[in-house]
């Protein structure tokens, strides 16, 4: 129960601190996405199953939050999630730094699956300039928090083995 | 005679000594204000004395004052300090009431403006992806919210209600991409359409080169469409770029409300059908 309750409380606080804590403080190119964050967690720890269902319900809390697509979260952490399973037996996914640098990575590549579907299939025209010019600082923003975020998991990892 | 001063040698040394010290007082009665040499041999002899034991008395007066004196003072400090922070939360809590009750205020007269019926929200989230522009307000389908309601403050336009949950709902902000109202010059009645950028600037589209548009001017919503009422203040115009070619002008738009700030708003609660 406490193995489910604990990650469970942990994402539902990073929800309401994307939605209303953190833009009241942080500017726009520069709040972190916090559910990204635990999707790459997701890609690179979790089994496939549950990760993949657990990463699409995440981007679809996501999209009731943001912007006007549901389902555009869905698909890009579902898609991240899955490429990042299928990679991470040939990476040393217990490294800190290779899951910030992860977590970049996962950034612009969601931010330019969200620029693909946008131009394809909506209606907001000219939305490249402003997902463009924030995919940058946005994925600097991830890494730093998940750094911070993957040594306080790996620091209570640590103690509970020990 | 020597017998006699034998006999009562105690009360003549007495009287002697009395007599020498009156003496000694008469004789300096005339010389008051000048010292004569024994008072200046014992003020030279003691005054060194007299300046260590300055030391140390001040030594001593500063231990008394600043430690012995002072030992409630750590306490009392913490007191104050504690109290001061009470003071200061509360002076915050009451500036924060002042400003809320003024904005109210204004809302309040806002409400009484407007020709259909509206309710007051609280802003309680915002979008977190920066390339989208949504609020979450605190009302929803059952405060009898739907989608596609005008939603204000009582600086103009803050967008319409997106997608509405029980208790709470979105509201597409003007600045969002996704977002074009239908609206007109105040001065010169020009008409476009108002679209957002993502940034804190608006841009007015398919306004024509002949329209008479000028830096400056007011822009309201025309009305058309049905969505938002006739006259509600948009944006200032800020810059207009007639190009040498083209059937429109470019025509960037500052909204007249301050998307960043917004903390309470007015949804117009217009049937969509209406």
């Amino acid at each position: 129960m406490s193995k489910l309750l604990k990650p469970g409380i942990a994402i539902l606080s990073a929800l309401i601190l994307q939605v209303t804590l953190l833009p009241a403080y942080i500017a726009d190119p520069f709040k972190p996405n916090l559910l990204l964050i635990v999707v790459v967690w997701l890609g690179l720890r979790a089994t496939p199953v549950r990760g993949a269902l657990l990463a699409y319900l995440l981007g679809l809390a996501q999209d009731s939050c943001s912007g006007l697509y549901l389902g555009l979260n869905g698909f890009s952490f579902l898609m991240t999630f899955l490429v990042l399973q299928n990679i991470a037996h040939r990476l040393y996914a217990d490294n800190r730094y290779l899951m910030t640098l992860a977590v970049f990575i996962a950034t612009i590549a969601c931010g330019l699956a969200h620029l693909v579907l946008l131009a394809l299939f909506s209606a907001a025209e000219g939305i490249y300039a402003s997902l463009l010019v924030s995919l940058i600082p946005q994925g600097a923003v991830n890494a730093l928090v998940a750094s911070v975020v993957f040594g306080i998991v790996d620091a209570a990892q640590t103690e509970e083995v020990a | 005679m020597w017998d006699l001063i034998k006999k009562y040698r105690v009360p003549f040394v007495t009287g002697a000594v009395v007599l020498v010290a009156f003496l000694v007082y008469g004789s300096n009665l005339k010389h008051r204000e000048s010292a004569n040499f024994f008072e200046r041999g014992v003020l030279t002899v003691l005054s060194p004395l007299f300046s260590v034991g300055a030391v140390v008395s001040g030594g001593a007066e500063t231990v008394w004052n600043d430690y012995i004196a002072l030992v409630d003072v750590r306490r009392q400090n913490r007191e104050l300090l504690e109290h001061l922070r009470t003071l200061n939360s509360r002076l915050v809590g009451e500036q924060e009431a002042l400003l809320a009750n003024e904005r109210l205020k204004k809302l309040l007269e806002l409400k009484e403006q407007m020709p259909a019926p509206s309710l007051a929200a609280s802003v309680i989230g915002e979008d977190g992806a920066p390339w989208f522009k949504t609020l979450v307000i605190d009302r929803g389908g059952k405060d009898g919210l739907q989608e596609g309601m005008p939603v204000v403050t009582s600086a103009g336009v803050v967008g319409q209600v997106v997608k509405v949950a029980a208790n709470s709902s979105r509201v597409l902000l003007l600045t969002d991409h996704a977002s074009a109202i239908a609206a007109v010059v105040q001065r010169s009645r020009a008409r476009g359409v108002l679209r957002g950028t993502g940034s804190r600037r608006l841009s007015l589209e398919f306004a024509i080169r002949e329209d008479d548009v000028k830096v400056g001017d007011q822009l309201v919503t025309s009305g058309i469409g049905g969505v938002f009422p006739k006259g509600l203040p948009l944006g200032e115009i800020t810059m207009v770029k007639k190009g040498e070619y083209g059937i429109f002008q470019t025509i960037e738009v500052r909204p007249m409300v301050s998307i960043s700030r917004i903390e309470e708003v007015l949804v117009l609660l217009k049937q969509r059908n209406e």
